[in-house]
């Protein structure tokens, strides 16, 4: 048994040994499955990114309140009376003067010029009552300040600023036949948030001929148990016909869509371009051990058995596939981690997201690697087990 | 033995080798065609817009409404020879993941301008003459099944009825075709007067116009002129070409043409790697024979032919089977896809596929025939 292994760590040694002699197949093998793997990678990060920022998105105890059938905020309308009725709600958590936490909001789309196109893009504006801030926590304005109300004043998320032009702090804009000051910047920990514009609710709905109605209520439970109760008190009266999700679960449904779209685009994608690494890692070991095949014989006669022939040829193949696969993941690291990008979202506005590289995704990154290797060894590593004996004598 | 043979012959000494190599071509070509077939749905809008038709919507953002009446004054403004405007109704079918492309349009003038959509004459009069009768493209009659006469009851996720319901009531008047496989039929289109006598909210509003313009030469001032006969009101407009907003539209998914590129190019990276890596192996195996060729006269030209030849074989057999592949595969995916737009393999992607094959083959051939041409023969012949 000991001799046996000897054995294969003398042929896996001599294998490696003559990889240079085979410089450039090799590389051109790592080079493939480091394209393979990027490629896969790339299209995981995109997703990992989006489905980060969405999902991320939103409390357990903040119910967001959506007309009946609208899906979406964009889609909503709330009225007055709606609006009225749901602040007796059951089970809302009260400011310090007894006020219920609860803000009512206008969802609009206005264009913003994206940075990378020129093109104009869907960006939302939202309008804010005075509680807002109370209701949503986990937002800090983190330059600037907030807007004062009544006034042509508007904060952007960190993303707007990034991504569209015309949007740093300081800057008149106009937007939805107004002009307006950027008096400040918000975080919102990398959420949807930041992908938004916020302004007074009262002047958004002058200007958008809203009159008192409102699209979507922000309400802080008392606890994420409260939604149950604010379901039944809003399906036992005839004039509210909502909707009413938990924040996380609204965006949660979001992040769906879009993220399966960008996977089921990335798999298919990687695993096809996998079977033409693979015809090239095969070609590369199987001349790997048509090179060696004398070598093999000679070790063969001298009392070397197959299996350490099998075992040196699939660690060169599976070594290889390794580099490929790492090199790959650090490409992919350097290229596109971090990158902002910006696409379409559920609200049918511009949701801007960072490229997110994890350690799980590397990992799938590099299985994908080795399982390349392990087939491209396989059938190689088979044949060099096999080789007579009498192939020592051979010409070559 | 035709020189042609020679290189048939050749190709196939080392069958496995040569399979596998195909194989890495037939997936790269298979990308290409897949990918170029993705990109130009979702182009399909630039590409069949109307040079004389421009789209006016509210200046604000596309989404927000502006008065019917807008439609009457811009169709005095000169240069305009008609004027159809369209609503988005926000529909789907039973649940709202069946979500549809769905316009509350004009009838009359939104068909007279998009000269595009095909349907029998009797379908047309059909439509026209009853309200709530609906017109259904193509690709949406056959993901649901749906035929003319069907009652179709659509939802929105927007609107309101003004007795409450959610639901409207259709019968389907014809099925909409596209007169090029790039006219996107992915849409149902249905009276806008029967949603504005019905609708809760939203009156005297509609969504945004198709101006069609008697001369493409005309467009500039025309925008120009609808958009001065609108400034400092409530509603403010923006004429653009159609071809430019739906330009700006397509690209606010993101840059999907850098993704495509990108893929589209590391696969061939790799298989410019693989094949030219096979070929160069292939002449180094051969080096003793190429010279025992020249010996017996081979010219160098032949001998770099007879390489280049090999390669491009490799190459053309390889795209050709990724190519009828990708053209499979797009009949397969049309229905899936069709929400990206008309997912229709084009001949312009064969043809440039073929340009891809041939690059392909001389490139990666390059490298080995010279090497083979320039083999020494008594060196050759003596290291063996």
């Amino acid at each position: 048994m000991n001799r046996l292994f000897t054995q294969i760590a003398a042929v896996t040694m001599m294998n490696l040994r003559s990889l240079p002699q085979r410089l450039w197949t090799s590389l051109a093998t790592v080079v493939a499955i480091a394209l393979v793997t990027g490629v896969l990678l790339a299209f995981l990060a995109m997703a990992h990114g989006f489905q980060a920022t969405v999902a991320g998105t939103g409390a357990p105890d903040v119910a967001v309140v959506v007309r009946k059938g609208s899906e979406s905020e964009i889609n909503s309308i709330l009225s007055r009376e709606q609006v009225l009725l749901m602040q007796q709600a059951p089970g809302i958590a009260k400011a310090a003067d007894g006020k219920p936490l609860m803000s009512a909001e206008l969802y609009v789309i206005v264009d913003g010029l994206k940075k990378s196109s020129g093109t104009k893009a869907n960006l939302p504006l939202r309008g804010l009552g005075p509680l807002a801030g109370d209701v949503r926590r986990g937002v800090r304005i983190s330059a600037g300040r907030m807007f004062r109300p009544g006034t042509a004043e508007l904060v952007v998320g960190r993303s707007v600023s990034k991504q569209f032009r015309g949007f740093e702090l300081g800057q008149k804009i106009r937007l939805a036949s107004q002009n307006w000051v950027v008096v400040g910047e918000f975080d919102a920990g990398g959420t949807v948030f930041e992908s938004e514009i916020w302004a007074d609710v009262a002047l958004l709905q002058g200007l958008f001929q809203r009159g008192s109605t409102v699209q979507t209520m922000r309400l802080r439970m008392d606890g994420p148990q409260a939604l149950a109760g604010l379901r039944a008190y809003s399906d036992g009266d005839p004039r509210l016909k909502l909707d009413i999700k938990s924040e996380v679960d609204y965006y949660a449904r979001q992040s769906r869509s879009i993220g399966d779209l960008i996977l089921y685009l990335g798999w298919p994608l990687a695993i096809a371009m996998s079977f033409g690494a693979l015809a090239g890692a095969l070609n590369t070991m199987f001349a790997s051990v048509d090179a060696r095949t004398r070598e093999i014989a000679t070790m063969r006669a001298i009392g070397f058995r197959g299996l350490p022939a099998f075992i040196g040829t699939m660690v060169e193949s599976l070594l290889l596939a390794a580099a490929g696969g790492i090199v790959g993941a650090i490409g992919t690291y350097l290229l596109f981690d971090g990158l902002s990008a910006a696409t379409l979202g559920s609200n049918f506005t511009q949701v801007v997201f960072s490229l997110q590289l994890s350690s799980d995704l590397v990992l799938q990154g590099l299985i994908l690697a080795l399982v390349i290797g392990v087939a491209g060894g396989v059938f190689p590593a088979w044949r060099a087990a096999r080789v007579p004996l009498l192939a020592a004598f051979k010409e070559q | 033995m035709t020189f042609i043979d020679l290189i048939r012959k050749n190709l196939f000494r080392k069958k496995l080798r040569t399979i596998l190599t195909v194989i890495a071509i037939f997936v790269a070509f298979l990308i290409f065609g897949v990918l170029a077939t993705f990109q130009n749905a979702l182009n399909a809008g630039v590409e069949v817009a109307g040079a004389d038709r421009l789209i006016t919507t509210n200046r604000i953002n596309f989404t927000l409404p502006m008065p019917i009446a807008y439609a009457t004054r811009t169709a005095s403004v000169s240069g305009v020879s008609r004027v159809a405007h369209a609503e988005w109704f926000g529909g789907y079918y039973q649940e709202t993941r069946n979500f549809l492309v769905a316009f509350a349009i004009d009838p009359q003038n939104y068909l007279d301008i998009y000269r595009e959509y095909l349907m029998p004459p009797a379908q047309r009069e059909t439509f026209l003459r009853d309200k709530t009768s609906i017109l259904v493209g193509k690709a949406v009659a056959d993901q649901y099944g749906w035929k003319v006469g069907d009652r179709l009851p659509l939802k929105s996720n927007i609107y309101r009825q003004k007795n409450g319901s959610d639901t409207w009531d259709f019968t389907i008047a014809g099925i909409v075709s596209g007169d090029d496989a790039r006219v996107d039929t992915n849409l149902v289109m249905f009276h806008y007067a029967y949603l504005a006598d019905t609708r809760s909210f939203g009156d005297g509003t509609t969504g945004w116009m198709i101006l069609k313009t008697t001369d493409a030469k005309e467009n500039a001032r025309v925008m120009r002129e609808v958009d001065a006969l609108f400034a400092n009101s409530a509603f403010e407009t923006e004429t653009k070409t159609e071809q430019a907003f739906n330009k700006a539209f397509a690209e606010q998914l993101g840059d999907l043409g850098f993704i495509v590129t990108a893929v589209v190019g590391a696969a061939f990276v790799t298989i410019l790697l693989i094949v030219g890596n096979t070929m160069m192996l292939t002449v180094r195996e051969r080096t003793g024979e190429i010279a025992v060729m020249k010996t017996i006269g081979f010219t160098t030209k032949r001998i770099f032919a007879l390489v280049i030849g090999e390669s491009m074989l490799l190459a053309v057999f390889g795209g050709v089977l990724g190519i009828a592949m990708a053209w499979l595969a797009s009949l397969a995916l049309a229905s899936a896809m069709s929400r990206f737009g008309p997912f229709a393999f084009s001949f312009d992607t064969a043809l440039f596929a073929f340009a891809l094959m041939a690059l392909l083959g001389l490139f990666t051939g390059l490298l080995p025939a010279l090497r083979a041409m320039n083999t020494d023969v008594v060196t050759a012949l003596g290291r063996k």
